[in-house]
């Protein structure tokens, strides 16, 4: 075999070394990298601290695809619904002037217990649980819902 | 001691019949119902009413044939249980049925043993009802209680097999209301129930089975149940669509439409045959109402064009979003962020196919813009995820390639070691 053939077949030897190499390491560096978005099926999130939402107001908290509404209501407790309007969809949020859930698409209503109670709304929210942990908020799936 | 076995028999199935008997005994339709003389009597004489239900509310909480009826429901002689002195009623005439009814269902005091919510203004109101002014006029063919709730097969509202359950309340009505002999000399139509089956609202309630969109009493009311006047067509639609009928009123042709004596919702919707609304029911073109009303050229034929147009334009862009957002889904990228994005956007293409009542298109492109902006973000980020999805795939083509190439260059690596061994 010639020196040059032989020189050749190290350099294709040393490229496909690297670039294997270069195969392994970088997928592994992406999956260290956190990732953007929490996992997609989700049975809980951290919603915040407690001193970050007021009394008698609302947020609208993402629960993997689903918004959910977190309110903390005048009497201090912590309620959360799904987000997501019964009637077409929209996301509903809370009137602290009327202290009720409000979807501003078609002026539907729903009361503290999710209920529908005015406009077109045929169904209730479905709820969700709420617990206070080290003062952190976390939203869990009712257990049916799990 | 030897006992007869025949003996031993008899005693097992006689108690054997009382075990039996007390288990089903919680199925009569009262406890002391089987014992009640015009129940015996008329099941012997196969003369029990055509819809006798075990099942009927009544009957379940304990009120027995005579508790409507009257007479005597402990004597076996007929003479004896059906004596007028003993305040046997036997069956009411059509007009006498709603104070029949009303004798207990009008009672406060009564009725809270029962159902201490239950409305006792039923048979007030029922005489407010247009069937109940006409049965004042002597009219024997409207619908009394019997009508509507059965005689003898009534159960609760909420019950599904009630003749007044949400789902059977439209079926109901066209017992009679669809029935072109019995309703001739009303002068009505008698397609409202096919009309209504085709509805939104219809379809919404037959065939989806929600429990939430409106029947017949929901527009009309129950027990005073009367056609709504012009006045009132649109406050009956605002019950649910809130936002429509406010815009509506505030707009100028919520105003114009009242001093012209026109039907607020009526005009563009229909009434029984509402169908699902279109953006093309605004605009100028086949199928908008605008032009009903309205002629080239003049401000509402431009605000038709300018509404639709901004409607037009933004749905098409969510729907484009909303391509590439299955593509994302389907090659398994992340799509949360980009599902947010078109929610938002839907949700303004809602908000504005209701600003639509405004009649504003200024209003209306504040929320096409807003929509149009969530689309486009979207778009993006699907086409950002479609694209980072093609350099996954070209790098795994390419590190196949190196791995190939190493393979290939080791075979001959080793060849050639083994050559120079050789030599």
């Amino acid at each position: 075999m010639s020196v040059k053939r032989r020189k050749f077949l190290d350099y294709i030897l040393s490229l496909g070394f690297t670039g294997l190499v270069g195969s392994i390491i970088y997928p592994a560096l992406s999956y260290l990298k956190p990732p953007k978005q929490a996992e997609a099926a989700v049975n809980s999130v951290k919603a915040g601290k407690v001193n970050e939402i007021p009394v008698n107001s609302g947020k609208i908290v993402r629960f993997g695809r689903k918004p959910v509404i977190l309110i903390r209501t005048s009497t201090d407790e912590f309620i959360a619904f799904t987000a997501t309007c019964t009637h077409l969809g929209c996301i509903v949020q809370y009137r602290e002037d009327k202290q009720q859930i409000w979807c501003a698409c078609h002026n539907g209503l729903f009361d503290l217990k999710g209920r529908n109670i005015s406009g077109p709304p045929p169904r209730p929210l479905d709820p969700f649980l709420v617990q206070i942990i080290d003062d952190e908020i976390i939203i869990a799936k009712p257990k049916r819902m799990s | 001691m030897k006992i007869d076995k025949k003996i031993v028999i008899s005693i097992f199935i006689f108690f054997s019949l009382i075990f039996v008997s007390e288990i089903f005994a919680g199925d009569s339709p009262a406890e002391d119902f089987q014992t009640d003389e015009c129940y015996k009597c008329h099941l012997e004489n196969d003369a029990l009413p055509k819809d006798f239900n075990k099942e009927d509310i009544h009957l379940k909480s304990g009120l027995t044939c005579a508790g409507c009826h009257g007479g005597d429901a402990t004597k076996d002689d007929m003479d004896e249980a059906m004596d007028p002195k003993a305040g046997f009623i036997g069956k009411p005439t059509h007009e006498q049925i709603p104070s029949f009814c009303g004798k207990c269902h009008s009672h406060i005091q009564y009725m809270r043993k029962y159902r201490p919510r239950i409305p006792t203004d039923q048979e007030e109101q029922y005489y407010t009802s247009q069937h109940g002014m006409l049965l004042k006029k002597g009219d024997q063919k409207v619908a009394v209680c019997s009508s509507c709730h059965t005689s003898h097969s009534i159960f609760e509202v909420k019950d599904s097999r009630s003749s007044v359950y949400p789902l059977n309340v439209p079926e109901t009505c066209n017992r009679c209301h669809g029935d072109k002999e019995y309703m001739k000399n009303y002068k009505i139509p008698v397609d409202q129930y096919k009309k209504y089956a085709k509805s939104v609202h219809g379809i919404a309630l037959l065939k989806k089975q929600d429990t939430g969109a409106p029947a017949c009493n929901d527009c009309h009311g129950n027990h005073g149940a009367m056609p709504p006047g012009i006045s009132s067509t649109s406050f009956v639609c605002g019950e649910c669509h809130v936002n429509n009928l406010n815009y509506f009123n505030e707009s100028a042709m919520g105003k114009a439409f009242s001093e012209n004596e026109l039907h607020g919702c009526q005009e563009c919707h229909g009434s029984h045959e509402i169908e699902k609304p279109t953006d093309e029911m605004t605009g100028v073109g086949e199928e908008s109402v605008c032009l009903n009303c309205h002629d080239e050229g003049d401000d509402g034929y431009i605000a038709a064009k300018k509404i639709y147009e901004e409607l037009k334009s933004s749905v098409a862009l969510h729907d484009s979003a909303k391509i590439q957002l299955d593509v994302v889904k389907r090659i398994g990228m992340d799509d949360i962020d980009i599902g947010y994005k078109l929610q938002k956007a839907e949700q303004s293409i809602i908000k504005a196919r209701t600003l639509v009542h405004t009649f504003d298109p200024e209003k209306v492109a504040k929320e096409t813009n807003l929509s149009l902006k969530n689309s486009k973000e979207a778009l993006e980020l699907a086409q950002k995820e479609i694209k980072d999805a093609q350099i996954r795939r070209r790098g795994l083509g390419v590190a196949t390639f190196f791995i190939l190439l190493l393979i290939i260059a080791v075979y001959f690596k080793i060849r050639n070691i083994e050559a120079k061994g050789k030599n």
